[in-house]
């Protein structure tokens, strides 16, 4: 016979439980930069025409951008972008490393000096026919991805080389309800301000991307199991479901105003992603 | 007969849709994506078997099991757009398994079973030959109604576990059937799927077949035996949504008594008199039996409450009838490993979830899992692995599925393990909690778990399966189906004669990042189960008491853009009383000890993924009424990966 070593006692257990949950109710935020901005319900449909996937998990709502904040918490940014369905994970994204969601891919750029010249125009590779105004050009890019950093390093490196420094890869990402969180070092990013141009971009992740996209799922004519419909298959539409527009306050003119902005023509007008500015 | 009709009516019917749809289908934008792949592995281990996979299959050898080898694996992708309407693609894979040193292998087998330096020795699948695997044509009809119809391949992803389950990875392109889906409303608020599903000759059935090598068949008929399901889902509002998912397998036989049947006992209507048979007459048609049908539902309402809370609720039924006439007794023949109970049963199983994802944002994430499963649910074709029906990590800290079925199978150590959760009834609680800043996360779990299959005097020589070894802590690192090293329950196992148990389970994981380099993460795991089995309740000498803990702690690093490294560990002891015996011969009382080292690295560059894992495991076995064993294990896994 042996002796089985004593269990914690079953007050030693709820101590520790009762600190679990005190714990986060302890940490309060300060009078920092926070900014909300927000998007109309239903016009997850890029331009107007775009439709989901045909495979089920693509529940109604999942690309539907509905709010998106940004808090900056001393030396972290935190990026909050909640959408009309909770965030599901049905390809186990624990498996390949992931965050704990599978469908959703949102990239946030940001424009922190609002000067011609300064940045980049073109977006990140994969996003479609899509530029931003010479004056509005981003200087950093937030990638809010299931994947987990090296997969996002290794795609960023090679596919889009001379961003590399420019692209900022969340300390830490994950889902609530339906949020998605993303955490990022302020030296990365550096203080937030109100004078900064923010643009939230969502797409959907797609594991197995064409050899020039950074892990977007494409927009095609017709909707397939894994494709968006209600493009163009040579390529020259936005492959974006929806973004902010007009103040980004959510009322129904932004409707109109997105559908403005990613309006395309084959070979003569490209979509254009607009800043948002005015943040507090 | 009637089963058979069915049959025919329904294939009917999906090939006249099909053809009614395509007549637009003209090769005249055609875009055609050629893919490529080559994954090559490494296993080395201190022992002295040769293969390149870790377990492999428990009942039919595969040739390629075994620890010590190189194999590499080409797969050619083929993608094509016929026209807007219509879309085709299909794999080409070379058998895995040609271990480097095999060299000029021809795929003969010219000296039977001998293996030979002949290059003609060792048959096809240790000579890499290239596969036909997964071909599929995808149609889109241009009806309202139908949004797609598939003619071939699919993994089933589009029902669920505990109907017929998303196909094991390496069996995604085996699944092959028709597929119609369809839609209604302007949004897809309704999305339905049915399907027609060829079923694998392997596994859904008594006799682990449906039909071959079961000794109670002389012609077995394999070819016309399918199921059906269907699934569909309905987003009543935002936030809210029914699903409905139907399935039903069904394994038909040739009545050997029709004189038109290849080796019918009637051949010519006369009896052994020589008198007429009263109804017996050859009409070039044959009659079929049905030797097994399964049938399975579930119900599923989700119910969003604001922006964070979520409800679940499913109710599943599962049935099913065998002939005992044309199914032997899997259970008394088979040393209790059957995939069924051997006789037609009826059961339900309930599963009510609530989560609420940072509800008080601050972090804070509460989930909340009530279960009750009947002692006689089975999903024949349901999920066998890589899925998980309940939030619970578990007696093995992977997934629980609600069949018979699994397969902890073709898996390299290291891999996720699943157990069967039939009969379980109980709930669990979790916490977790995310910091601000995103470097610090906690969870906490508590599972209470009584049984459903708490029985006694249960017959498990003829009718339930007890996969013949149910007793002890499973240990799943050190597993081998034959059970020479004492490894514990199989994880199948869910029956027992006499059996009065509950279990509890608490776990504690966490992950801290810490600021140093390019960043080091903290990862642990504490676990603890509280087993109390009192088997016989006529007396004590039996009863079981397992207090199984288990550590886990890993350090990563990543060291360079693309590599990272984690090192890392296990303690595990457990304490069981009464863990192995019979009433007649006694039990025992065994610790056992086990700790292992790790380290992991991976490596991404310019395409190319590679990793490697390498372990050791000491395992100290002391058994009361055996001798101590003691195990000494080194191993590594090496895999390579590009994909153009």
């Amino acid at each position: 016979m042996f002796r089985s070593p004593k269990l914690p006692s079953a007050r030693g257990a709820a101590a520790a439980l009762v600190a679990m949950l005190v714990l986060p109710l302890a940490a309060l935020a300060g009078d920092k930069f926070h900014v909300e901005f927000a998007d109309p319900k239903g016009d997850d449909f890029g331009p107007g025409s775009y439709k989901y996937p045909t495979d089920p998990v693509y529940a109604r709502g999942s690309f539907d951008l509905r709010k998106v904040e940004v808090k900056d918490n001393g030396d972290t940014v935190e990026f909050r972008v909640t959408v009309g369905s909770q965030i599901a994970d049905p390809w186990n994204s624990k498996d390949w490393d992931g965050n704990g969601f599978s469908l959703q891919f949102v990239q946030i750029y940001i424009d922190r000096d609002h000067q011609k010249g300064s940045g980049f125009t073109e977006a990140l590779p994969g996003l479609g026919g899509v530029a931003f105004k010479p004056e509005e050009a981003w200087d950093k890019v937030v990638l809010i991805s299931p994947q987990g950093r090296t997969r996002l390093e290794a795609e960023v490196r090679f596919k889009a080389p001379k961003m590399k420094g420019a692209v900022i890869i969340p300390k830490k990402t994950s889902a609530r309800g339906k949020t998605l969180v993303a955490v990022v070092k302020k030296a990365d990013l550096g203080a937030p301000a109100a004078t900064w141009g923010f643009q939230a971009v969502m797409q959907s992740n797609e594991g197995y991307p064409d050899k020039k996209d950074i892990l977007t799922r494409r927009v095609n004519e017709v909707a397939g199991q894994h494709r968006f419909g209600g493009g163009n298959d040579a390529e020259c539409d936005p492959h974006v479901l929806d973004i902010l527009a007009g103040t980004g306050k959510g009322g129904a003119d932004e409707v109109a105003a997105q559908k403005a902005a990613l309006a395309y023509t084959c070979g003569s007008k490209v979509a254009t992603l607009p800043m948002i500015y005015g943040g507090r | 007969m009637a089963f058979g009709r069915r049959v025919v009516g329904l294939l009917a019917l999906v090939s006249a849709l099909v053809a009614a749809s395509a007549g637009t289908a003209v090769a005249d934008i055609s875009k055609f994506d050629l893919g490529a792949r080559i994954y090559t592995k490494h296993l080395y281990a201190n022992n002295d078997s040769q293969g390149t996979l870790w377990l492999g299959n428990p009942f039919w050898p595969d040739q390629i099991a075994g620890s010590n080898g190189v194999s590499s694996q080409l797969e050619i992708t083929l993608t094509g757009r016929v026209s807007d309407a219509v879309s085709a693609g299909a794999r080409i894979a070379s058998r895995y398994g040609e271990r480097w040193q095999d060299y000029w292998e021809s795929g003969n087998r010219m000296y039977g079973d001998v293996v030979n330096t002949s290059g003609d020795s060792v048959g096809m699948n240790r000579a890499a030959y290239l596969k036909l695997r997964g071909p599929w044509i995808q149609l889109n009809p241009g009806l309202r109604a139908i949004d797609w119809v598939r003619i071939g391949a699919s993994d089933l992803g589009m029902f669920n576990p505990w109907t017929i389950g998303k196909l094991r990875y390496i069996d995604r392109d085996n699944g092959k059937g028709y597929f119609v889906s369809g839609s209604v409303g302007e949004d897809r608020s309704l999305q339905w799927v049915a399907a027609a599903i060829a079923l694998p000759k392997l596994w859904v059935g008594p006799w682990w077949s449906t039909g071959l090598g079961d000794p109670e068949l002389t012609n077995p008929f394999w070819s016309r035996d399918w199921a059906y399901a269907t699934s569909i889902r309905w987003a009543a509002r935002e936030g809210t949504q029914v699903r409905l998912v139907a399935s039903m397998t069904q394994d038909l036989e040739v009545d050997t008594a029709d004189p038109d049947a290849v080796g019918s006992s009637n051949p010519s209507c006369l009896d052994a008199l020589g008198h007429p048979i009263p109804g017996c007459s050859q009409d070039h048609a044959v009659d079929l039996y049905m030797r097994y049908v399964a049938t399975n539902a579930t119900l599923e309402l989700q119910q969003d409450v604001g922006e964070t809370v979520r409800a679940e609720a499913m109710v599943a039924i599962s049935d099913q009838k065998i002939d005992a006439s044309l199914s032997a007794n899997g259970v008394a023949l088979n040393q209790g490993v059957s995939p069924v109970v051997y006789k037609n049963t009826r059961d339900v199983a309930i599963r009510m979830r609530v989560t609420a994802s940072d509800p008080f944002e601050n972090g804070l994430t509460l989930k909340g899992e009530y279960f009750n499963i009947g002692a006689e649910y089975n999903a024949i074709f349901g999920a066998r692995r890589e899925a998980d029906v309940l939030l619970t990590d578990g007696f093995l800290g992977g997934g629980q599925l609600p069949t018979l079925n699994l397969a902890n199978e073709f898996i390299d150590f290291g891999e996720t393990w699943v157990e069967s959760c039939i009969g379980w009834h109980g709930g669990t609680g979790l916490l977790s909690w995310d910091n601000e800043d995103g470097d610090l996360r906690l969870e906490a779990e508590y599972t209470f778990l009584t049984f459903n299959t708490n029985r006694q005097n249960r017959n498990v020589d003829s009718v339930f399966p007890d996969f013949l070894h149910t007793d002890g802590y499973t240990d799943t690192m050190l597993y081998d189906y034959a059970n020479v090293g004492d490894r514990g329950r199989d994880p199948r196992s869910v029956y027992r004669r006499n059996q009065w148990r509950r279990s509890q389970i608490a776990v504690f994981r966490g992950r801290k990042s810490f600021e140093i380099g390019r960043g080091l993460a903290l990862d642990w795991k504490l676990k603890y189960i509280h087993d109390e089995d009192y088997r016989s309740t006529t007396t004590i000498d039996d009863d079981y008491l397992g207090k199984i803990m288990q550590a886990r702690l890993q350090i990563g690093v990543p060291v360079a853009p693309g590599v990272n490294l984690a090192v890392g560990g296990t303690v595990d002891r457990w304490f069981e009383q009464n863990r192995r015996g019979t009433l007649e011969l006694g039990y025992g009382d065994d610790q056992t000890e086990r700790e292992t080292g790790f380290v992991t690295a991976s490596y991404q560059y310019g395409g190319l993924r590679a990793g490697w894992m390498l372990e050791y495991v000491h395992k100290l076995q002391r058994r009361e009424r055996e001798g101590d064993q003691r195990w000494s294990v080194w191993r590594s896994k090496a895999t390579f990966e590009v994909a153009w």
